[in-house]
């Protein structure tokens, strides 16, 4: 359908729209105007990335600026499913325009889905296939080819050459599979396809990481110009994604590997001085000059990139004592031997960068400024020593990644050392963790760089937890409600067992036994009355394994396996893919099903479970996380520190959206229905914390329930769910038709009328109120439905 | 990794808890810390081969003694025997040498015209080590260390000295910021504690008052508003904490960086010692004064060196001569004692004339002697 905000027409794929998607249309358009970022949190399965895409593509195409939009998400199924959402969009746009579009709109993704290299495709860990497609593709090995020498390169790399640079592939939008095959068709490579064709897209869909992670962004993301759409999509995490960007991790065993390599360097340097002298002479008078390469623009992918960010980088000549090949070689084989001594040491360390560079200069005479350019001159180094066995370097190129942070950031870092991998553990196994502790630091350059980010995600409470985190400002923050035409999902909080002892997994009382047995009848009851499957969140795989050895010696699994299947998420995800398949077939032939996993494994984050393949979540305790963890600890420090955030309120903060976003798995859309269950005396308290979807649906009646109340309660609500629900009774609550939305809308022009006569408005705040206006008509809508035309409505069916 | 260890087919790849493979084995006594976990090992940065301890005591301990590796003929000494850092001793001997070196050439960035100066001063000190370390050159490399040495030692010393400053403030600047920290948490955690138990008093507190049968709602009521109160007196608290805390920072920062203090210094010299109390003599009005005076005295005596030598300038004295002269020429007697008279009738005392007079009374060297303390008239003449 096709509709008007404000002057903006938008094409909508589909019939009916939802009245939260409708705000959410207006909200984005509002943040597009002022040119700002936003904070948007939108429950899941209201069709958040079609009205995401359907007004931004409607924003492009009208005005003008044509602003890119680059749509990150997080997993490859997530981009698949955007760049399939956007396929449809534009084909209905088509449709609607009689024309097409002169559009494009492609994903990235590693090589190691895009890759269609015979032999290079077949790598199993995808560091190697870049690593060999670099040795494929390097600019010097095109070089050496031209010199004559006998080199290997890979042919879909090398066609593109022959194509025109701004035209690789024909316009339209691209999805991964379609990538792939017009790339074995005309036997070019999708990956360097899409890298190239970057800046003559409409449309980027592609993966966190090549925005945040400096590594990547810089020869990635670098063209963008400063007006495109920034969109975050599933940010709940993003937090973490923009921290362990930046961290490094360093075992003895990669220091080890790291000494060979920079051995390794040493041998090429003196057989290349033998042979090629003028090569490394001609570096060096470079280095003198402080030129940078002239040619990084040319290789897409050097070696190592330099993991500080942009900003931060140091534009000056590399520093006169690494200046030489065998210099930088033995100034490199010092800094790792001094990493292996500190890594003998048998207690905790944790220090700050400044202190580490201190010890460092007094033991080794290691200097800061020489450091920082480590990544630089190692990158310098490999591409005149022309080396293609580039993957033998990666431990080194860690190493000097490493090297480069600790000398660049003095604050929002720390280093902390473990020589042990457990409090028990006897045998030392040290390692280094150079850990960034403020996420502000990593997506920095982004708000920097871009006018307007956006953030997004079915469950991103409490919204201004993010701005502070990290570090910008809003010119909207909004969660929407979800608009329902009957209660379809019911979430309660079961604080106490059926003998009235509470439950709770906190640390004093979560083995005792009286406490696992109430969460065992908790799990007996919920198998007996919930149809089709059941998917059980423990808070670790730690007390997950022990619960489940107390439920076995209490008889517990053997009720359940009365009526349901049980299934356990392990960490190994193969293990974990097979389960997931028996659980489907399981739920689809009847037998029904469990499935035991983990708040913050891969289930949790992925898997949808629609429909009949979830129709209870139980939330087993509060998912808060390992609290021993140095790491954790350093970072809770610093937040105080930092930016005022109380440990325990970021604990509570974290727990919190751990379990919404397991809650929020069995509820996919309008037509789903479902039960969530938090179970834990602890969720009481924190019921604010959940996001305004799921907390303005929780009465406060099922906030506070014994195991009993809960099975009667849901009981009641099952029954309900199971009269049927003819579709016409949505219409006009909670979805809308065109006619519906145009109601609507003369409905708040005159409101709006009415209240300029009162003069009381003025812009901005008409603007703010809108998005709220709308949830609370919708609302009125429903409560009106639900008391009269419901009843009439079922009399009719019943009769 | 070491020399001895890239000799062997890499043993370090099999066995990664024992990282040092046979270097743990004592080449004279071929113990090993296998057998003896206890074992010790020294190295003597002679030669920079290394026993075991017990090897050491029984070797050295009746004096100097040549190492007991067959080839090196270095004489070992026990007291310079100690436990190396790393265990590639390679790199050990190179930071030993790197320590001596940067001992002498620590020049410091800000001393260089440019960047590009600097970076080749760095090269030029790499390359001087880097020939140390591998033995390349040594002799000629030496000679100019040796001369370096030799031409900069007040350098030397004086950024030796700044490189100590420096190390010391940032000591205490980590020092500072690890208590600053730690206090801030602190409170946190009282400020919390603190919480905590007014909530329980508060709580305790109505539960007494409804015990006593005051009606439910007002205690709550009550209740509420001291709970309201307190927080509020609590936010007041917090925030002039952080003020202080602001203040006691920016003092503290003040307190540490030494060098900036150092600079201001420099920047305000202690005025020179002005014995005219500001009087100038520098407006000759009736003279000039030449470079040299055909005289007889005088060219004697600036040829004699034994008053030359202690000091004495023949220029001091032409020009003290001449001003003398013509001191009283400028003096009209006549106005002064008029100026005088005015002044001791008592009228208001007018600055510039007053300042008139001490020109004069100085030029003139006896007139208003009385009237004018602050020049002592003896002392220039
Ligand atoms: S250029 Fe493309 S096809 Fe060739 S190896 Fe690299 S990723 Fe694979
Ligand atoms: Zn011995
Ligand atoms: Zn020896």
């Amino acid at each position: 359908m096709k509709f008007w905000i404000e002057d903006l027409p938008v094409l909508f794929p589909y019939p009916r729209i939802y009245p939260e998607q409708y705000a959410y249309m207006c909200d984005l358009k509002r943040t597009l105007d002022a040119g700002g970022h936003c904070v948007l949190e939108m429950p899941s399965g209201t069709g958040k990335t079609v009205s995401l895409l359907s007004l931004i593509v409607a924003y492009q195409q009208h005005y003008p600026e044509h602003r890119k939009l680059i749509y990150c998400s997080r997993t490859m199924s997530e981009i698949e499913k955007a760049l399939a959402e956007l396929k449809a969009l534009m084909k209905y746009r088509t449709d609607q325009l009689g024309q097409e579009e002169e559009f494009r709109g492609l994903g990235l993704t590693s090589r190691k889905n895009l890759c269609l290299h015979p032999s290079v495709k077949r790598e199993k860990s995808g560091s190697v296939v870049d690593a060999r497609c670099r040795s494929l593709t390097a600019g010097f090995v095109k070089e050496k080819k031209e010199r004559g020498e006998d080199v290997d390169l890979c042919i879909y790399h090398d066609n593109l050459d022959l194509l025109e640079p701004h035209n690789l592939i024909p316009p339209g939008v691209w999805t991964l599979d379609g990538m792939l095959r017009y790339g074995e068709q005309q036997k070019q490579c999708p990956y360097f396809t899409a890298r190239r064709m970057m800046p003559f897209c409409n449309v980027i869909i592609y993966s966190y990481h090549y925005l945040l992670d400096p590594k990547i962004a810089e020869r990635v993301s670098k063209e963008l110009s400063k007006d495109c759409i920034v969109v975050f999509d599933e940010a709940h995490n993003i937090d973490n994604v923009c921290i362990e960007s930046l961290s490094i991790d360093l075992t003895e065993d990669s220091l080890r590997k790291a000494a060979r390599g920079a051995n390794n360097l040493e041998k090429k340097i003196s057989e290349m001085k033998s042979t090629d002298a003028d090569k490394l002479q001609s570096e060096y008078a470079k280095l003198v000059e402080g030129l940078r390469e002239a040619d990084t623009a040319r290789d897409e992918e050097a070696f190592v990139s330099n993991p500080a960010l942009p900003d931060d980088l140091l534009k000056e000549a590399v520093p006169g004592n690494i200046r030489r090949a065998e210099h930088f070689t033995a100034f490199l084989k010092r800094f790792i031997e001094y990493l292996k001594t500190r890594m003998k040491v048998l207690h905790v360390i944790s220090e700050t960068p400044p202190s580490f560079l201190q010890h460092l200069k007094e033991l080794t005479f290691i200097e800061k400024k020489p450091l920082r350019f480590c990544a630089e001159r190692l990158t310098s180094l490999v591409r005149t020593l022309e080396l293609t066995n580039i993957e033998d370097f990666q431990p080194l190129q860690e190493v000097a990644s490493f090297a480069t942070l600790v000398a660049t950031y003095d604050t929002g870092f720390l280093l902390i050392l473990e020589p042990f991998e457990s409090d028990t553990a006897t045998v030392p196994n040290p390692i280094m963790h150079f850990t960034c502790l403020d996420a502000a630091i990593a997506i920095k350059p982004v708000f920097d760089r871009f006018s307007s980010v956006i953030i997004t995600s079915g469950t991103i409470s409490p919204l201004e937890m993010y701005p502070n985190l990290l570090g910008f400002t809003t010119v909207v923050e909004e969660s929407y409600a979800m608009t329902l035409a009957r209660r379809s999902f019911l979430p309660m909080i079961v604080t106490r067992g059926s003998d009235q002892g509470q439950i709770s997994s906190g640390f004093q009382t979560r083995n005792d036994p009286a406490n696992v047995r109430n969460y065992g009848n908790l799990l007996i009851e919920f198998s007996k009355l919930t149809p089709d499957g059941i998917v059980v969140f423990f808070p670790s795989y730690l007390y997950m394994e022990s619960v489940i050895s107390m439920w076995q010696g209490m008889g517990i699994l053997d009720q359940v396996w009365k009526s349901k299947l049980i299934l356990v998420e392990t960490p190994d995800s193969q293990e974990t893919s097979l389960a997931l398949e028996t659980y489907r077939t399981a739920c689809s032939n009847g037998r029904g099903a469990m499935l035991l996993c983990v708040a913050r494994g891969k289930v949790s984050e992925g898997i949808d479970f629609d429909h009949h393949y979830g129709r209870t979540v139980l939330c087993i305790g509060v998912p808060f996380q390992y609290t021993e963890s140095r790491i954790l600890k350093a970072r809770l420090e610093f937040l105080e520190d930092k930016y005022k955030i109380r440990p325990n309120d970021f604990l509570s903060f974290d727990a919190m959206r751990h379990s919404a976003q397991c809650l929020g798995r069995v509820l996919r859309g309008k037509d789903d229905y479902g039960i969530m269950v938090m179970a834990d005396k602890r969720f009481g308290k924190k019921r604010n914390q959940l996001p305004k979807w799921i907390s303005s649906a929780l009465m406060e009646s099922d906030a506070n329930m014994s195991v009993d109340q809960a099975v009667a309660s849901a009981k009641r609500f099952l029954k309900t769910m199971s009269k049927p629900f003819p579709a016409n009774l949505q219409e006009g609550v909670s979805t809308w038709s065109y006619e519906d939305l145009m109601e609507h809308k003369r409905k708040l022009e005159a409101e709006q009328i009415r209240e300029e006569k009162n003069g009381e408005v003025n812009g901005n705040m008409n603007g703010h109120v809108h998005g709220d206006q709308v949830m609370a008509e919708a609302q009125a809508a429903e409560e009106d439905m639900e008391d009269s035309d419901l009843d009439a409505a079922m009399m009719e069916i019943d009769a | 990794m070491s020399r001895q260890a890239q000799s062997r087919p890499q043993p370090t790849t099999r066995r990664p808890a024992d990282s040092e493979g046979q270097d743990e084995i004592c080449p004279v006594c071929k113990s090993s810390r296998y057998l003896t976990p206890t074992l010790r090992f020294l190295i003597n940065p002679e030669c920079y081969h290394k026993f075991c301890e017990s090897c050491v005591d029984r070797i050295f301990s009746h004096g100097p003694a040549p190492c007991p590796i067959p080839g090196c003929h270095k004489t070992l000494r026990k007291h310079k025997f100690r436990t190396p850092t790393f265990s590639d001793l390679q790199v050990e001997r190179e930071v030993d040498i790197r320590k001596k070196v940067g001992a002498v050439f620590n020049r410091r960035e800000e001393e260089f015209e440019d960047l590009r100066a600097y970076n080749d001063y760095l090269n030029e000190v790499e390359d001087i080590t880097f020939n140390l370390i591998n033995k390349l050159e040594v002799e000629e490399t030496e000679k100019r260390f040796k001369a370096y040495q030799r031409a900069h030692e007040r350098e030397i010393t004086e950024n030796a000295s700044l490189a100590e400053q420096e190390r010391a403030s940032f000591a205490a600047l980590q020092k500072e910021e690890r208590e600053q920290a730690r206090s801030r948490r602190e409170a946190a955690r009282r400020e919390d504690a603190e919480e905590k138990r007014q909530l329980e008093e508060n709580r305790r507190d109505v539960l007494n008052r409804l015990a006593s049968g005051q009606d439910a709602e007002s205690v709550a009521k009550a209740g509420q508003q001291v709970h309201l109160k307190k927080r509020m007196d609590r936010a007041a608290a917090a925030e002039r904490q952080r003020q202080l805390q602001a203040a006691s920072a920016s003092n503290g920062s003040g307190n540490v960086v030494i060098k900036g203090l150092r600079a201001k210094q420099k920047q305000e010299p202690e005025a020179s010692v002005d014995p005219f109390g500001g009087l100038s003599f520098e407006g000759r009005k009736y003279y000039a004064l030449q470079d040299d005076y055909v005289w007889a005295g005088v060219q004697e005596t600036k040829a004699d060196v034994l008053i030359g030598a202690g000091g004495y300038d023949v220029g001091a004295f032409t020009g003290r001569a001449l001003c003398e002269a013509f001191a009283g020429l400028g003096v009209f007697v006549g106005d002064e004692m008029d100026e005088r008279d005015r002044e001791k009738m008592g009228k208001e005392n007018d600055e510039m004339a007053t300042k008139g007079a001490e020109v004069a009374a100085t030029k003139g060297g006896n007139a208003a002697k009385g009237k004018v303390k602050d020049v002592k008239m003896e002392d220039p003449f």
